[in-house]
């Protein structure tokens, strides 16, 4: 109980702290409007702007900030401009630092501009509370910028991501608009699969990775919990790999985290932007598939070899479908262009205590699909930054609102449609009605029942953070970040009965979701920076309190009289399967970090954290997490400095730490009863544990990073392994204990190690031309290290140990029986059957490596930039199941596959070739993922009439991909009928004044 | 100094300050959609829920569902009663023809579904055992009907697997690695629960409708249970108590009534109610009835070999069995109601009948010697069929021949429910002489096997012979 009140004092001392910075804030705001500096007087001045060697520079801008003056220097370097002292002059060329001088009393100025080569290492990185150079940093954290991600049309940052980082690994969550993708920052750590998600931090505030909960076709995936930010207002987003880097983060940071940093104010240029494209998406390929004839001949080739007669209830495509038709079912079911359009603007402004930025969105995407359906997209965002005249007192606001609104068709199994039989009738009558009666005659059901469904989910996402800090004394600063979020998705299932068969006597129907997500989080902070000597200190001390609470409520209408009524719940005969919930996750920590270096050659960085969590036990709340990162920079060595001086940077880093992973399910330690579907019951909905805890994960991490002449090149290099124990999951369970799994911790431990590489170049700098590359491949291993007694545990069948997570247990395939014609396998142990024993051969589903190799070329006012994707991994595809009455793709041949048959033994043979390693292929990829090419109008043109900027611009994804695999997207090498990527091609036009 | 003691110690160090923990600061308000199982046993109406909520989820638990992976479509397949209409269904086809894979999905969910239904019948003993503040007579009535399920799910499982492991508690951890105890032991258990049920239950209906179990259902099952033990004395004794409770049952003369929801022929039903859905019809009738039009639905038929069983003035043949000619297939038409949203409910899935106790009473009596009261017993149902009394047309009639007469009739009144033909087969061995023409058929096929899933989690778990 001591130990309570020590806390709440510190709790309320934080407080007091905090409204005393906002008076503070607000008597520092009123001051700094009180004193205007006004100057008259224009004089000339005149100077030479040179390189750092000497020579003089033509061709570079002069001009003064916030106003449309400027010139440009001579052959020899001089310029000559007339100024207030209150203005500045900005002096700006093509690959140097643009540089600002205050006027003031000066008649004469001359600028050295530095080479912009250098920047690179220069460059602050956000590692979430603090900030560190890239040249200093001790961990291990990926970055991309505004640049890279702006102009690509997709409606979730994370999707610009692909190909761009090293270690990070994300897969597109399918073609309909909205759907998340998975990303995957140095593999899977944990058994669970929804243990597998980053820690997300937008603008210092978190917000829940796991996509969200949906009933429509986006329900595989989920909903992309930032599809409802604007990619072109991101200033950077970096993601932190290492212990050093994530330790900070404690318990959420085990599978790294991702930061996104919006645009404010401060870096932006002033004035409005405006930009927009437009452009169509696709589907760039189909599968190879049967046409008619060759289908039909197969058919009528099983019922022989079978010896079974064909009749009309068991080979309707033979004897009741019409043997001439065909249609291309791939062509029905996606080949529709969706059309993209986007329109962004932005205004930034402000003076030198005060700024800001305010900015708008629009996005809309159709769907390759049939039907008439669309995503939409609006968003809006403010960011503000005020600062006391002395500078000790600042305030930061950001806000980030986005609205989005998906229409969906409602049911629609694109996957049963691109094989069915291609002589089978049409889906719908020339009424547009779903055509029953001729798939009736065949005894099945029309492939498009609930065609006329549609999903409308409608989301809003509201994020807003507060920071404010003061310096309380030289080099002490305390400060606190207020976030607030708020996420709800209002989703509306409509079911008409005409999409229904008539026998089944449909109703019209309705089906409601509605889901919030509410966060709050403050966290206080102070600061310190100090030097001693040589010794440079950086101390932070922190804490979080965090609460989240997520409700959902989810029912059902139906018996509306009219399908105009459908989703007018007055109108509908009962309301059934209501249900509503609400959970609730709190979170509260202490976190800190050292950061030491001496001489800025040898580099300490401590950092840790103690967590609690609500999702625990009440006996299992609590756990510290640390780590430690070193630094040596070699190259500042005064024996390298006078022997290698082309080595512009040589540094070794290292790091060691812990992270937690308490992602996982609420409440899940009570044993508690729930309401069963039917009304009026109660029921056990699971097995309790109430000792259940952390799962741990420990992070190793060594790396080298070099850069030569003067960081024209730079070559980094890191290897890591990552080891997550203590594996907090569903344990599964026999079903005579009631239910299949349990949470409980694990004694087992999954390694993940690798080796990543970066490299960047720029091969060519002139004035005119200027060609940079830059290269990230990562080697990624994920063994299941350690599972003492998985022999007796539920995962025998599914991992094990020295194999990766990623696996699929396979039989050993021996050829096609010549007797029988069918596929056959080793039966291993014997026994005349084949089951789990026999399935000795381990398929790793595990990329090899993969990465990305960016070109970018600027000529003149010409920019092109181009990104390779890559990927070594292998695949699947096992469509060749010839003889049923499904279409298979048209590299069936019968050497390599067996013959034709509609048999019972047929199909199970075929089913357990799809176990073995008969299918597989190669699913490598080389992927043009992204190409842009933008041209500037000339600026001289263009400041006459009072533009700053104009470019336009044409963006092309997924323009190319080089692969042997004949599924739909190599991406997705093990599902051959999934489509992850469309191509897309847009162009537009940015105009800034 | 190795790493990571200088890890811990740096931890240590800087946590000096704040080395305290922040209880208050992590603790959460309980979710608004569950209550803790102590809540649940507090109070009365939120015991009664449980109970509910068991009655809920049977109509969702596959093997009592009367859909795909239950008892009454499984074992009807196994049994000469059912076949499936599209063979290329390898998982169902396994059943018809006996060659069940031990990882057959329909398996593990029969399997599965019956010890979740076991799962939620414990934690409920459990929880009114540890409760103190339920009205007691309450306590012994929920007690005896979650006993009564719990009895039932075991009567499935050892009928259709065998030697079973033996839950009786909801502790995980002890019964992940439960071995299989024997038939006798599992018969113990479900004889002491139905005594127990018996006597504490009430003879009336706890909600008013037949979907709760009252004294006669305990007493029916009872019956059955003694029947298969060979307990002739007392089967007879137990099928009497249903049977001569005329106030509540009867023998309906419409057959067409005998499926209603609450017809005065069911002594236990299960409502669709408990699918929280838009439908109302049983899965019974979806399964087995095939649409005049739209027969694409279908998926189950008869056996060709019942029809001709059928005595040509047997009304059951008419409104009991349905045909479709664009299948060309016999199919069970006891549901009328195949697809419906209507509500209240018209029909619902019918556990125990009184039919059956007649046919239990004679099938005993016979055992017994007491051929004339068997016979007697046996014209109850042969005359709601329509067809002439045994007693008049042959009054002397034998043991052996009166056995078949039985067993003739219990196929006849009882296909489709239940797998009540291949437990009748089993019992009385009848499977070579039925299957022993099928060149898949081994005598091991009486059972089916333990799911593979299972033994993998669960070592202890052997499998049957012959899988």
């Amino acid at each position: 109980m001591k130990n309570f009140y020590k806390r709440g004092m510190l709790i309320i001392m934080f407080l007091l702290a905090m409204a005393l910075l906002v008076m503070l804030a607000m008597g520092q705001a009123k001051a700094a409007t009180l004193s205007p500096t006004i100057y008259f007087y224009q004089q000339e001045i005149t100077g030479k702007v040179s390189e750092p060697k000497g020579k003089p520079l033509e061709g570079v801008t002069v001009f003064i900030k916030n106003k449309r003056v400027g010139e440009v220097t001579a052959a020899d370097g001089s310029y000559a401009i007339q100024a207030s002292p209150g203005d500045t002059l900005i002096f700006s060329f093509i690959g140097f630092k643009s540089q600002e001088v205050a006027v003031g009393n000066q008649s004469t100025i001359n600028v050295v501009l530095n080479e912009d080569i250098a920047s690179l290492n220069e460059v602050l990185i956000n590692a979430g509370y603090y900030t560190v150079k890239r040249r200093e940093r001790t961990g291990n954290i990926s970055r991309v910028t505004a640049e890279e991600i702006d102009k690509q049309p997709v409606i979730s940052p994370l999707q610009a991501l692909q190909g761009r980082m090293a270690g990070v690994q994300i897969t597109s969550g399918g073609t309909n608009p909205g759907a998340a993708s998975t990303i995957q920052i140095r593999g899977v750590n944990s058994l669970r699969s929804e243990g597998n998600y980053p820690l997300y931090i937008i603008d210092g505030v978190p917000i829940s990775s796991i996509p969200v909960e949906s009933n429509s076709l986006l329900g595989n995936s989920g909903l992309d919990p930032l599809n409802n930010l604007n990619p072109a207002n991101i200033e950077s987003i970096e993601v932190l790999k290492d212990a050093d880097a994530t330790a900070i983060y404690g318990s959420r940071g085990a599978n790294g985290v991702v930061l996104i940093t919006t645009k404010t104010g401060l870096k932006s240029s002033k004035g409005l932007e405006m930009r927009a494209y437009t452009g169509i998406s696709y589907v760039p390929g189909k599968m190879d598939l049967l046409e008619t004839p060759r289908y039909l001949e197969l058919r009528k080739a099983a019922y022989e070899n079978d010896g079974i007669e064909p009749n009309a209830s068991n080979a309707y495509d033979l004897l009741v479908w019409d043997q001439q038709r065909y249609t291309d079912w791939q062509e029905y079911a996606f080949g529709k262009n969706a059309e993209v359009t986007n329109a962004n603007l932005a205004f930034t402004g402000g003076k030198d205590l005060t700024s800001f930025r305010v900015g708008g969105s629009w996005f809309s995407q159709g769907t390759v699909y049939p039907g008439d359906y669309n995503y939409r997209k609006l968003t809006g965002n403010l960011s503000l930054n005020h600062s006391s005249q002395n500078k000790k007192l600042n305030l930061q606001v950001s806000l980030n609102y986005g609205l989005d609104k998906n229409q969906l068709t409602g049911d629609l199994n694109v996957g049963a449609l691109n094989f069915l039989p291609p002589n089978a009738p049409a889906l719908l009558n020339d009424d547009d009605s779903l055509n029953w009666t001729e798939w009736a005659e065949a005894g099945i059901k029309n492939p498009l029942e609930g065609f006329f469904n549609s999903n409308d989910i409608q989301t809003n996402n509201f994020i807003t953070n507060a920071g404010i800090s003061y310096e309380i004394a030289k080099g002490l600063t305390l400060k606190s970040s207020l976030g607030y979020t708020r996420y709800d998705s209002d989703e509306f299932w409509k079911l008409p009965a005409r999409s229904y068969n008539p026998a089944g006597n449909p109703i019209n129907r309705s089906v409601h979701l509605n889901s919030v997500r509410k966060s709050w989080i403050v966290e206080p902070q102070l600061v310190y920076n100090v030097r001693f000597g040589k010794l440079n200190m950086d101390l932070l001390l922190g804490g979080t309190i965090q609460e989240n609470t997520n409700s959902r409520q989810s029912l059902q209408g139906i018996g509306y009289a009219s399908e105009a009524l459908i989703g007018n719940l007055a109108a509908a005969e009962s309301i059934l399967n209501a249900q509503n919930s609400t959970v609730e996750y709190r979170y509260a920590a202490l976190f800190s970090r050292l950061g030491l270096n001496w001489d800025k050659k040898y580099y300490l960085n401590l950092t840790g954290r103690r967590d609690g969590s609500s999702r625990f036990g009440p006996n299992k709340r609590f756990a510290n997490f640390g780590a430690i990162g070193t630094a040596w920079i070699f190259s500042e060595e005064s024996f390298m400095k006078d022997h290698l001086n082309f080595l512009s940077l040589g540094k070794l880093r290292a790091s060691y730490g812990s992270t937690g992973n308490d992602q996982i399910g609420d409440y899940g330690y009570l044993d508690a009863y729930g309401a069963t579907r039917g009304p009026g019951g109660l029921f056990p909905t699971g097995l309790a544990n109430p000792d259940y805890s952390w799962e741990i994960n420990k992070k190793l991490e060594v790396g080298l990073e070099l850069a030569f002449w003067n960081n024209r090149v730079n070559l980094g290099g890191s290897w890591y392994q990552n080891r997550s124990s203590n594996q907090l999951v569903g344990y599964t369970l026999p079903a005579i204990t009631g239910f299949g799994s349990v949470q409980a911790n694990l004694p087992a431990t999954v390694e993940n190690r690798g080796t990543e590489i970066e490299f960047s170049s720029i091969n060519i700098d002139n004035l005119n031309f200027k060609w940079q590359t830059s290269l990230n491949i990562s080697f990624p291993k994920n063994e299941l290290v350690r599972y003492p007694g998985i022999e007796e545990s539920s995962y025998a069948n599914t991992y094990r140990v020295g194999e990766p997570l990623n696996i699929s247990l396979n039989y050993n395939y021996t050829g096609i029986d010549p007797e029988s014609g069918y596929y056959s396998f080793q039966d291993v142990n014997g026994d005349s059957r084949l089951d789990y024993q026999d399935r000795i051969i381990v398929e790793d589903r595990t990329s090899e490596f993969f990465g990305g190799l960016n070109n970018s070329l600027s000529y003149q006012n010409f920019h092109l930039q181009f990104l390779w994707q890559f990927v070594r991994q292998n695949g699947k595809l096992i469509y060749y199941n010839a003889g049923r009455p499904v279409n298979i793709l048209s590299g069936y041949n019968t050497d390599d596959f067996q013959q034709p048959t509609q048999s019972y033994q047929g199909a199970l043979a075929y089913s357990n070739a799809i176990n073995s390693s008969l299918f597989t292929s190669d699913g490598s990829f080389l992927r043009l993922k992204t190409l842009s090419l933008s041209y500037d109008l000339p600026k001289q043109f263009l400041q006459r009439i009072g533009i700053n900027k104009f470019q336009l611009f044409f963006n092309g994804q997924n323009l190319w991909t080089i692969t042997s695999y004949k599924g739909m997207d190599p991406e997705n090498s093990y599902d051959g009928n999934f489509i992850g990527n469309l191509r897309s091609l847009t162009a537009g036009a940015q105009v800034n004044f | 100094m190795n790493i990571k003691t200088l890890i811990n110690r740096t931890l240590f160090l800087l946590f000096l300050a704040s080395n305290y923990s922040c209880e208050k600061l992590v603790e959460i308000d309980s979710p608004t959609d569950k209550l803790v199982r102590e809540v649940v046993f507090n109070n009365d109406q939120t015991a009664i829920s449980a109970m509910d909520g068991i009655y809920n989820e049977l109509f969702q638990a596959d093997f009592s569902s009367g859909s795909r992976s239950s008892v009454t479509v499984l074992a009807g397949l196994s049994s000469d009663n059912v076949q499936y209409l599209n063979s290329g269904n390898i998982n169902m086809m396994q059943f018809q023809e006996h060659e069940i894979d031990p990882s057959n999905p329909g398996n593990l969910q029969l399997w599965t579904s019956a010890y979740n239904i076991i799962y939620l019948c414990n934690s409920l003993i459990e929880g009114l055992e540890n409760s103190s503040s339920i009205d007691a007579e309450l306590q012994q009535q929920l007690e005896g009907e979650a006993r009564f399920v719990r009895a039932f799910s075991y009567f499935q499982l050892v009928n259709l697997y065998g030697d079973v492991p033996l839950i009786l508690n909801t502790d995980y951890r002890e019964n992940a690695l439960k071995t299989r105890v024997e038939v006798d032991e599992i018969y113990n258990l479900i004889e002491e629960d139905l005594l127990i049920s018996s006597e504490t239950l009430s003879s009336s209906y706890r909600n008013g409708e037949r979907t709760s179990v009252n004294k006669f259902g305990a007493n029916a099952l009872l019956a059955r249970v003694y029947l298969y033990q060979e307990d002739w004395q007392k089967a007879e004794d137990y099928s009497s108590q249903v049977i001569n409770e005329t106030a509540t049952y009867e023998i309906l003369d419409n057959l067409d009534d005998v499926f209603l929801a609450n017809s005065r022929e069911a002594i236990w039903q299960i409502s669709p109610i408990g699918g929280g859905g838009i439908a109302s019809n049983t899965n019974d009738g979806s399964m087995f009835i095939i649409d005049p039009f739209f027969s694409f639905f279908a998926t189950l038929k008869l056996d060709a070999s019942i029809i001709p069983e059928f005595n040509e003035s047997d009304i059951r043949r008419q409104n009991w069995v349905g045909y479709n000619s664009s299948k060309d297939a016999f199919f069970s038409h006891k549901y009328k109601i195949d697809a419906s949203s209507e509500f209240p409910i018209k029909e619902y899935s019918m556990v125990l009948r009184l039919a059956e106790q007649y046919l239990i009473r004679a099938e005993a009596r016979a055992n017994l010697g007491k051929i004339n009261d068997a016979l007697n017993d046996l014209d109850v149902i042969r005359k709601r069929a329509g067809l002439p009394a045994l007693t008049e047309i042959t009054p002397g009639i034998a043991e052996e021949e009166l056995m078949e007469k039985i067993f003739r009739q219990r196929r006849l009144e009882l296909f489709t429910e239940w797998g009540h033909r291949w437990f009748d087969l089993k019992r009385t061995d009848r499977t070579t002489n039925v299957f022993g023409n099928n060149p898949t058929w081994q005598n091991t096929d009486i059972l089916y096997p333990i799911p593979a899933e299972e033994i993998s989690k669960n070592p202890n778990l052997i499998q049957n012979d012959g899988y």
